[in-house]
């Protein structure tokens, strides 16, 4: 008889411990995702290492890659565009991510009370994510427009204020940070709900009947409740910030001069215009080396340093 | 009986012949007939003649021969983009991409084109009669190479003068004349030299301050982060100085400074950039922001009294009342010059102005090479030219210029196409340099910041043309 299940057995079973299926099942098991991975990302990423170590422009007098050694690299260092570029980007990073933290926490805290027409609030609100980056930027490339768009005519209407983002520097320089507060922040709200939906009530109510203040409450029990999903929306949204190229290009093409050419844009222009691609390469290469640098310091000053045994 | 007999034994006769003569005498589709289906893809730059491929040109070019035509019409950068990545991993991804008189020299030394002169002498079966490279105007000499025997690479679908337009209207209004005449001194009208224009340029800003319009007195395309403020300076403000192939010799090792024999921070180019740089003062508050499209926009959205201006857009500015306010109202003429620069560009030593164009080329890495060469033959036809023409305000063909819908639409744009025929040759395209994009890419973020006021025009032109020397000596241009 043939016997399609096997008896549950109590007891002796479980205090053995289960066998251990065959490790080739396993591996199986992953193999599209580490085919995935090798194709298109490990291979790539040698690729960009091997280039970045040859000279190699394809519209050169010789359009052949050479092997330049550290070369590009030891450019780099005295190269005053790229490292402009670099602090640039460290600037619109933290200005952005800053306040499309404390803004879409807010938000968050908004959208967890009863307010009219809290459904439709929220999808308006969620929208500018579904939108493609280079489309955001066409419209605020329409909004900023003098003598087109509403911002500069309104602005100037009730303030007097002259917006002109292709004149003034850090005009331009605002313009990508709340373009992209505008398309990100919706995003930090969104994972924010999430995560304040799911805190327990037991510590706040604790601290109601304690008398503690709404500061109190936010510093000693919202924000340490709240910090793994700050941290992880934190560092997404840092990332992508560091390698924002499409929007940008699409607002300001990078100007006035080099005010909004971050580093993204910046290696654009030096990899597909102007088809440097050995030193496009080293820049690449050393800014993925500085984004995991920066990474590595949060973590390390956010996580890791309190979690770390004190010495006797 | 016998008549009726032999008029059935005719009628049947020319019924069958005129029944047969579209199987051998259409040559497109016969042409065809081993391509139905195929599918081209092509990449091109969104203007008005490019959408009139796209729109008119490629559905009758299928229904011609069967073969499906996409094209992608984007920015002008992305299109580069696009097929440059295309050819050089050659993946096979365009069989037409539209090239610029000034970069096919970087093509061709990257042997990325197909030499069409050859293709057509090894498929005799795929040349077209009414294709002849001999019917093209002078501009077709731009896609050949010199190093093959002349072959043709590229097939002309645009070319134009970026020239002189301004409101006729307000230039002939007698109040503006009298109160013009009364402030300078001289007739209002189309300006012989850049004093002229300034005068012309600070007199319709007041006006339409006084007057409370959204009115300036200039076009400049001084985008601060984009290429475009570059080519204006270079392509046709500075010719206009006497500095010709932008201020580089290639004769003096691809010299660039004065101090190596080059002409990129001379004097003519001082006084070209501060001229530039003057007229922002009386253009409207977009020209910061503003590329070549926006240009022609702000012009047909009757914002500007004068300015350089694209000549693909002449005819839709000129003539087109659902995008355009100032129809009726556009005159053409010659940009301002110094003095000598007319001779210069007579005598061949030097241009006016930048002679603008392109062509549809077929990559080596095309898979469908045949029916692409098939397409940019229907495309270089005559047939098609006139309307063509009509809506880009383009011409490649000679014999277009005679077609009784060109004279129309010549008189409608204050003779455009006329002054393109007779003084076309004082304008010249982009020097025949190789490393085109790499030299803009090094010296335009300096150009930049003069626009932005940060550097005068002498600091810029001096970095410039060091960073250019720098950039060619890194290419290896420069020994």
């Amino acid at each position: 008889m043939l016997r399609l299940f096997r008896p549950i057995q109590h007891h002796s079973n479980l205090d053995r411990p289960v066998p251990m299926r065959s490790p080739i099942t396993g591996w199986l098991l992953l193999a599209p995702t580490l085919v995935i991975l090798l194709v298109f990302g490990l291979g790539p990423f040698i690729y960009v290492l091997v280039v970045g170590f040859t000279n190699w422009n394809s519209f050169a007098a010789d359009p052949t890659a050479h092997f330049a050694g550290v070369q590009n690299f030891r450019r780099l260092v005295f190269d005053d565009a790229f490292l402009h570029s670099l602090w640039l980007t460290f600037g619109f990073t933290f200005f952005a991510v800053l306040s499309e933290i404390v803004l879409g926490y807010l938000l968050a805290q908004l959208l967890m009370r009863d307010i009219p027409f809290k459904g439709f609030f929220r999808t308006i609100h969620t929208l500018p994510l579904m939108v493609a980056p280079i489309a955001v930027g066409a419209t605020w490339r329409l909004l900023t427009v003098p003598g087109l768009g509403p911002l500069p005519y309104y602005l100037d209407r009730w303030f007097g204020f002259d917006l002109r983002i292709g004149s003034f520097a850090d005009q331009a320089f605002a313009a990508t940070v709340i373009m992209d507060v505008w398309h990100w922040t919706p995003l930090v709200t969104l994972t924010l709900l999430a995560a304040i939906s799911s805190l327990p009530k037991e510590p706040f109510e604790q601290a109601q009947i304690d008398g503690a203040s709404r500061l109190q409450v936010f510093w000693y029990i919202t924000l340490p409740l709240l910090k793994p999903a700050i941290l992880a929306t934190v560092f997404i949204r840092v990332m992508d910030a560091l390698r924002t190229v499409d929007e940008v290009w699409m607002l300001t093409g990078g100007g006035p001069a080099a005010a909004t050419r971050y580093v993204g844009l910046h290696i654009w222009r030096v990899v597909f215009p102007k088809t440097d691609y050995g030193y496009g390469a080293a820049m690449s290469l050393l800014t993925l080396y500085v984004t995991i640098l920066l990474c590595w310091l949060m973590y390390v000053a956010l996580v890791a340093r309190r979690e770390l045994p004190r010495s006797e | 009986m016998r008549l009726r007999a032999t008029v059935s034994v005719v009628a049947l006769a020319v019924g069958l012949v005129s029944g047969a003569v579209p199987a051998w005498a259409d040559f497109w589709s016969d042409a065809a007939k081993d391509l139905k289906g195929t599918t081209i893809r092509g990449v091109t730059e969104s203007t008005p003649p490019s959408n009139y491929v796209k729109d008119v040109l490629a559905p009758a070019f299928t229904k011609a021969t069967g073969i499906k035509v996409e094209f992608e019409t984007t920015s002008w950068d992305q299109m580069f983009d696009k097929e440059i990545k295309d050819m050089e991993a050659k993946t096979g991804l365009y069989d037409v991409v539209y090239i610029e008189q000034d970069i096919i020299y970087s093509y061709l030394a990257r042997s990325f084109l197909v030499d069409l002169t050859k293709a057509m002498a090894d498929k005799p079966g795929l040349k077209a009669a009414d294709f002849d490279p001999a019917n093209f105007t002078t501009f077709i000499d731009y896609f050949k190479d010199p190093t093959k025997g002349n072959d043709l690479f590229a097939v002309p679908m645009e070319s134009f003068i970026k020239t002189y337009l301004y409101r006729k209207d307000l230039f002939g209004d007698p109040e503006v004349q009298k109160a013009f005449k009364a402030k300078y001194g001289w007739d209002l009208a189309p300006p012989k030299d850049h004093k002229q224009y300034t005068d012309i340029a600070e007199f319709f800003t007041q006006w339409g301050k006084s007057k409370d319009m959204q009115l300036w007195g200039s076009t400049v395309q001084a985008h601060t982060g984009h290429p475009a403020s570059w080519y204006e300076f270079v392509e046709s403000v500075e010719p206009t100085f006497g500095v010709y192939n932008w201020g580089i010799d290639a004769k003096k090792n691809y010299a660039a400074s004065v101090k190596n024999g080059g002409s990129m921070n001379g004097p003519q180019a001082v006084a070209a950039l501060t001229w530039f740089l003057n007229n922002l003062k009386y253009a409207p508050p977009e020209s910061t922001q503003s590329t070549w499209d926006e240009v022609a926009a702000t012009f047909a959205a009757g914002r500007a009294a004068q300015g350089l201006v694209y000549g693909e857009n002449a005819a839709w500015i000129a003539t087109n009342e659902s995008k355009s306010k100032v129809v009726g109202k556009v005159g053409v003429a010659l940009p301002p010059l110094e003095p000598g620069v007319l001779a210069d560009a007579e005598s061949g030593k030097g241009y006016i102005g930048y002679f603008d164009g392109g062509a549809f080329a077929i990559p080596t890495s095309s898979k469908n090479k045949d029916a692409a060469l098939l397409f940019l033959e229907f495309i270089g036809q005559p047939s098609v030219q006139a309307d063509w023409a009509v809506a880009g305000s383009r011409i490649t063909l000679k014999s277009t210029y005679d077609d009784p819908k060109v004279k129309a639409q010549d008189e409608k744009t204050d003779h455009y196409y006329t002054l393109m025929k007779e003084k076309g040759k004082l304008f010249a395209g982009a020097p025949t340099y190789p490393f085109h994009a790499q030299v803009r890419e090094a010296v335009a973020p300096i150009f930049y910041r003069a626009i932005t006021g940060e550097l005068t025009p002498q600091q810029a032109l001096d970095k410039m043309a060091d960073a250019a020397e720098a950039e060619l000596t890194q290419l290896g241009y420069r020994k």
